[in-house]
């Protein structure tokens, strides 16, 4: 069962529509990516989900929630540049918006020291927020995005203004609660999104154009490639291999012949008994996967 | 519960940005201000080399209910003016740094927490007023006459009334818009439109808040309440009640994040 669904969701500012009626849904316990270049309508997706935006028309519904239900109850959010109060402490801080969601007092100080501590921030918990470098915001913003024990925790480019160690931190935190809660977190840098998510949503100018699991999408955007090296005479292989059945494309580059095909089975073996019947100097073979980085830019630019 | 959460973080808010040291004592200066210097006028004119020889001023013999509305007219424009700047970003600071991204997206109600706001504005200003009478108020006994407790009590419940609506204008605005300038002008231009509408209109409108000080003033004199005290008083609530109305409206139809 679907622990989130969304249903033609809109939003528009006067004439600008910024997300496009989209829809989509995913099960509890997955850890989903919501991907697409700047200004595709990530945040403002995010925003309406958490109840910071008003939908200009569309549902959202969340498992096991009636409709005068609060939905902030059950999400947890971490805006993209999360701003706290300055002159809190961050266990001051945890357990404020713990009380806000309805802890006692007792249990937000304890589950804000259990998050502290998992977001190794335990010795800084009780320093001024005022005082914390940015990684360390971050890590506090994801601790009080789940101090209610939400069911979905939404992260809004968790990692993107973070140096590489404090990136690190945060995708080596994601990975290890994505063990026991849902995850949906907006990047615009799909290596993130592959190393933590299991589904993906692209997102470009406020329109759903792709989703599915990162496997199902190579699969769909795979545009495989032979590289051929040949010890002599490219020239006159690159004109017998274009000649070949199954072959879309083939050039010269860097003294590589560069072969492309539809079907990439079919065409390595048409290669492949060619070269062996003929004897073809070959000195390497190989078949170079589309990278993430070039199938999100076939997506995002169609 | 969850009042009492928002409104324990605004109290503790206070402190440690020292509001709740500056307000009182800026409080207490702008009320016991005008008690001082008529009382020690002649010496403070005889320090500052005295008078022209064959000048002479006759100062008037104030009765103690002359010097509460002095120190009253202080509390309308300082006083004002201190609320203003003491509330204008209580909200709409907090909503353009963007802290209250990350409360809102709590299941915070909205009547939680504007009126826990309202609520820490009103106790910061009625407590800072209250001190400052009372420090008027004994100077007032000491210089010039006695000055009953029970007319100090009026004074500062009816005062009190329309700082109150003050400090609700504010919160209003700060629901409106999202510049903490643009909140204290509005707030304070709001008041001078208001005491030129009274003057203008000043036949029509017995009950407006604007009057509250005069009416304080035959209090003190005649000892007894006017009748269009009690008036002011009430529409003073009304407006105070459908300003905070009108803020929790205006707050849920607004999108909370930019």
């Amino acid at each position: 069962m679907a622990l989130l669904t969304v249903q033609n969701l809109r939003k528009q500012y006067d004439q600008k529509t910024v997300v496009d009626s989209i829809s989509f849904q995913f099960a509890s316990g997955k850890c989903v990516a919501l991907i697409g270049p700047n200004g595709a309508g990530k945040t403002t997706t995010l925003r309406m989900l958490s109840g910071l935006l008003k939908p200009s028309s569309g549902t959202i519904s969340f498992a096991g929630m009636n409709r005068h239900d609060d939905i902030r109850k059950y999400i947890g959010y971490l805006p993209q540049h999360p701003v706290f109060y300055k002159w809190m402490t961050g266990k001051e801080f945890l357990v404020y918006v713990g009380r806000l969601a309805y802890m006692s007092k007792q249990e937000a100080e304890q589950h804000a020291f259990r998050l502290l501590e998992r977001v190794g921030l335990s010795e800084a918990g009780n320093r001024r927020i005022g005082k914390y470098s940015g990684g360390m915001k971050q890590r506090l913003g994801i601790a009080q995005a789940m101090i209610h024990r939400p069911k979905l925790l939404m992260l809004d480019e968790p990692v993107s203004s973070l140096d590489p160690i404090g990136r690190r931190d945060v995708l080596n935190l994601m990975d290890e609660l994505k063990q026991d809660m849902t995850i949906l977190f907006s990047t615009h840098i799909l290596s993130d999104a592959d190393e933590v998510c299991d589904e993906l949503l692209v997102l470009r100018e406020g329109k759903l154009v792709e989703s599915g699991t990162m496997n199902e999408l190579r699969e769909t955007y795979q545009t495989a490639k032979m590289e051929l090296g040949l010890e002599r005479n490219l020239a006159f292989y690159r004109d017998k291999v274009a000649a070949l059945p199954g072959v879309s494309a083939c050039f010269i580059d860097r003294n590589l012949l560069h072969v492309s095909a539809q079907d990439i089975t079919e065409a390595r073996q048409t290669i492949l008994s060619a070269a062996s019947d003929e004897d073809w100097p070959l000195t390497s073979f190989a078949i170079n996967r589309a990278s993430l980085e070039d199938m999100f830019m076939k997506v995002v630019n169609d | 519960m969850q009042w009492l959460t928002l409104l324990q973080k605004e109290m503790t808010e206070n402190v440690r940005n020292v509001k709740w040291i500056w307000v009182p004592l800026i409080m207490i200066l702008i009320a016991i201000m005008d008690p001082l210097s008529n009382y020690y006028l002649p010496q403070i004119i005889d320090a500052a080399g005295g008078m022209p020889e064959g000048a002479e001023i006759q100062l008037p013999d104030y009765q103690p209910s002359d010097i509460v509305m002095m120190s009253l007219g202080q509390f309308s424009s300082i006083g004002v003016l201190i609320i203003a700047l003491m509330t204008m970003g209580t909200i709409s600071g907090e909503r353009k740094s963007g802290v209250s991204e990350l409360i809102l997206v709590k299941p915070v109600s909205y009547v939680n927490y504007i009126s826990s706001k309202w609520t820490a504005a009103v106790l910061l200003t009625l407590v800072s007023f209250s001190l400052g009478m009372v420090a008027s108020w004994y100077y007032i006994n000491l210089l010039f006459g006695e000055l009953s407790f029970g007319a100090l009590m009026q004074v500062l419940f009816f005062y009190g009334l329309w700082l109150m609506l003050v400090v609700s204008l504010s919160i209003f605005y700060n629901t409106l818009c999202r510049t903490p300038g643009l909140v204290a002008f509005l707030t304070i231009a709001t008041i001078v439109l208001m005491n030129l509408v009274t003057t203008i209109f000043s036949h029509l409108l017995d009950w407006s808040p604007n009057k509250i000080a005069n009416y304080i003033q035959q209090l003190l004199i005649s000892g007894s309440v006017p009748s269009e005290l009690i008036g002011a008083a009430i529409v003073t609530i009304v407006m105070s009640a459908v300003l905070l109305i009108a803020s929790v409206y205006t707050f849920k139809t607004k999108d909370m994040a930019a």
